[in-house]
């Protein structure tokens, strides 16, 4: 950035300490008084090359280390991993391994949406919905526990199904569980949604339509919020996704306000297939199949529909022990670069707006620094 | 209207915490797929190495260990697993690709595996082979990996749309 207004204004570092930055980035913010006029990314905080520590590891080894891209969604990787290795060996897993994966995956989307819920009331000050979005996703992390054995990576979905069986009061568990978040979900909905000083900070804030959102390469519920009806869960469905019923909630405005709406429609949605896919798993049905050691070359892309939107985990191999190539299609950089600078240069942005909108964008920082 | 938060806020005002005080008033929350503490049986291990070949924190590393003469008879070079519990991330492969059966989890884990000393973080085959002193239950044990179909079925081609 350049130019006469800009050498007269005030640079400041906006993160990597601070509370309202979405993680391990900073920002170098440009303010002329109170305004920011350019806003640009200092990434790399977190770079500890993962793609390349799986390309030096064996296939199975890479289930652990493939979903620690973002901490706050690690089920959409796991089952973007899993995916692909399995498209690569074009093995076609037991379908309960691809209902449980589903469930898992959703559980997942749920506990992402609290936890940014979380994150936006405190950028606007309503610390109160925060914590009850915590306990609400403290009920997911339960049922994680009980099935899975972990709370936040679950290395659950491998390649070839799912790693072990479910426990025996699996339905009775998942269905209690959802019944519990739709519950508290409900409450937070309310309380933070007809908020009146949670409206007033976000109507209006951050404004992104349609068309632009395409442009600027925004994929997830920032997109479906601008507008677009677009999810890969019904575009190119994985996993059982055709044989559910469930419905893709748009905006209109684009605003801040409204990626909010849709992320806790989106929440519904999720407990709506969840309810789905839990009756079709059956006890005693076989749920996994035994991988090879050495995988045959070939390439293996799968497309996965995160919490923040389009992950593309791309694996290639050359035959052997280890992945030739592992690559993945970051969906918090375009979130975090262009959009952001789309809103500076469209709208009057305050410094205090800055987080507010940063928030309901909702970027994992770790996934640009892999 | 702000007042609509107050309203939910009044309902929560006289719920129990979701906080708990634990150790003090209540166990550790766990369940029966914790992750915690491995246990080795120096019975069934054969030094094949294959834990360590697995591991993806690299928190495994063969140890030979003096015995006296005629034990462990299965194990010729007499070299064991020892765990480094500070790298483990608890993943489980090692305990699913151990083909004797040697290794298993127990549910010990999170703060009763806090020390002030790092160096007891690295456990030693002998002392792998001891129970933890808390109370414990085996989690994770290679039994619950079995069952796994061997032939998998290849996809027709096709299927699985543009992803190629
Ligand atoms: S649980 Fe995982 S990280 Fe820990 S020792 Fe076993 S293989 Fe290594
Ligand atoms: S614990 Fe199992 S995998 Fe490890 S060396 Fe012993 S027998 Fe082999």
């Amino acid at each position: 950035m350049a130019g006469e207004s800009v050498s007269k204004s005030l640079m400041l570092y906006f993160g990597p300490q601070h509370p309202g930055a979405p993680g391990n980035v900073a920002y170098k913010l440009w303010l002329d008084g109170e305004r920011v006029i350019d806003a640009e990314l200092v990434p790399g905080f977190l770079l500890r090359g993962f793609e390349m520590m799986m390309e030096n590891r064996a296939w199975e080894m890479n289930i652990v280390i493939g979903y620690r891209f973002c901490v706050e969604d690690p089920d959409s990787l796991e089952l973007g991993y899993a995916e692909a290795v399995d498209r690569l060996l074009k093995y076609d897993i037991p379908e309960k391994a691809k209902w449980v994966r589903m469930i898992q995956h959703e559980f997942g989307r749920i506990a992402s949406h609290l936890f940014w819920a979380n994150h936006m009331s405190g950028s606007v000050g309503l610390r109160t919905t925060g914590f009850w979005s915590i306990a609400a996703r403290e009920e997911v992390l339960k049922w994680f526990y009980k099935v899975v054995g972990h709370r936040i990576y679950h290395s659950f979905s491998v390649p070839g199904g799912i790693r072990w069986d479910v426990p025996k009061d699996f339905k009775e568990l998942t269905l209690k569980t959802a019944d519990k978040i739709e519950e508290l979900v409900k409450d937070i909905e309310a309380a933070l949604l007809k908020n009146s000083v949670f409206k007033a900070r976000t109507k209006g804030v951050g404004v992104i339509k349609g068309e632009d959102a395409i442009k600027l390469g925004i994929t997830g519920p920032s997109l479906r919020a601008a507008g677009v009806s677009y999810d890969i869960r019904k575009a190119v469905p994985y996993e059982n996704y055709d044989k559910v019923k469930f419905d893709i909630p748009t905006g209109e405005n684009g605003d801040s306000y409204d990626r909010a709406v849709v992320r806790f429609k989106e929440i519904h949605q999720s407990l709506r297939i969840i309810r789905q896919a839990v009756e079709e798993v059956k006890p005693g049905d076989p749920w996994r199949i035994k991988l090879p050691l050495t995988v045959p070359p070939g390439t293996g892309i799968a497309r996965v529909e995160a919490a923040r939107g389009e992950y593309m985990i791309h694996v290639v191999s050359q035959g052997g022990r280890k992945p030739y190539r592992v690559r993945l299609r970051s969906v918090s950089l375009p979130l975090m670069t262009t959009a952001i600078k789309h809103v500076i240069k469209n709208e009057e942005v305050t410094i205090a707006d800055f987080p507010v909108i940063l928030g309901s964008l909702d970027p994992c920082a770790p996934d640009i620094d892999r | 209207m702000v007042w609509v938060t107050l309203k939910k806020a009044a309902k929560y005002l006289f719920r129990r915490p979701y906080t708990r005080m634990v150790p003090k008033s209540e166990p550790p929350f766990k369940t029966d797929h914790t992750r915690g503490r491995h246990i080795l049986d120096l019975n069934k291990c054969t030094g094949c190495s294959l834990c360590k070949m697995v591991c993806p924190a690299n928190a495994i590393d063969m140890e030979h260990i003096e015995v006296e003469e005629g034990k462990y008879p299965q194990n010729k070079k007499k070299i064991f697993p020892r765990i480094d519990l500070h790298k483990c991330t608890y993943c489980g492969l090692c305990v699913e690709y151990c083909p004797f059966s040697a290794l298993s989890m127990t549910d010990v884990t999170g703060f009763e595996l806090f020390t002030t000393d790092k160096s007891t973080t690295l456990k030693h085959p002998q002392e792998l082979a001891v129970p933890p002193e808390s109370k414990y239950r085996v989690t994770i044990t290679k039994a619950m990996f079995l069952g796994v179909l061997q032939n998998p079925q290849v996809k027709p081609a096709g299927k699985g749309g543009s992803h190629g």
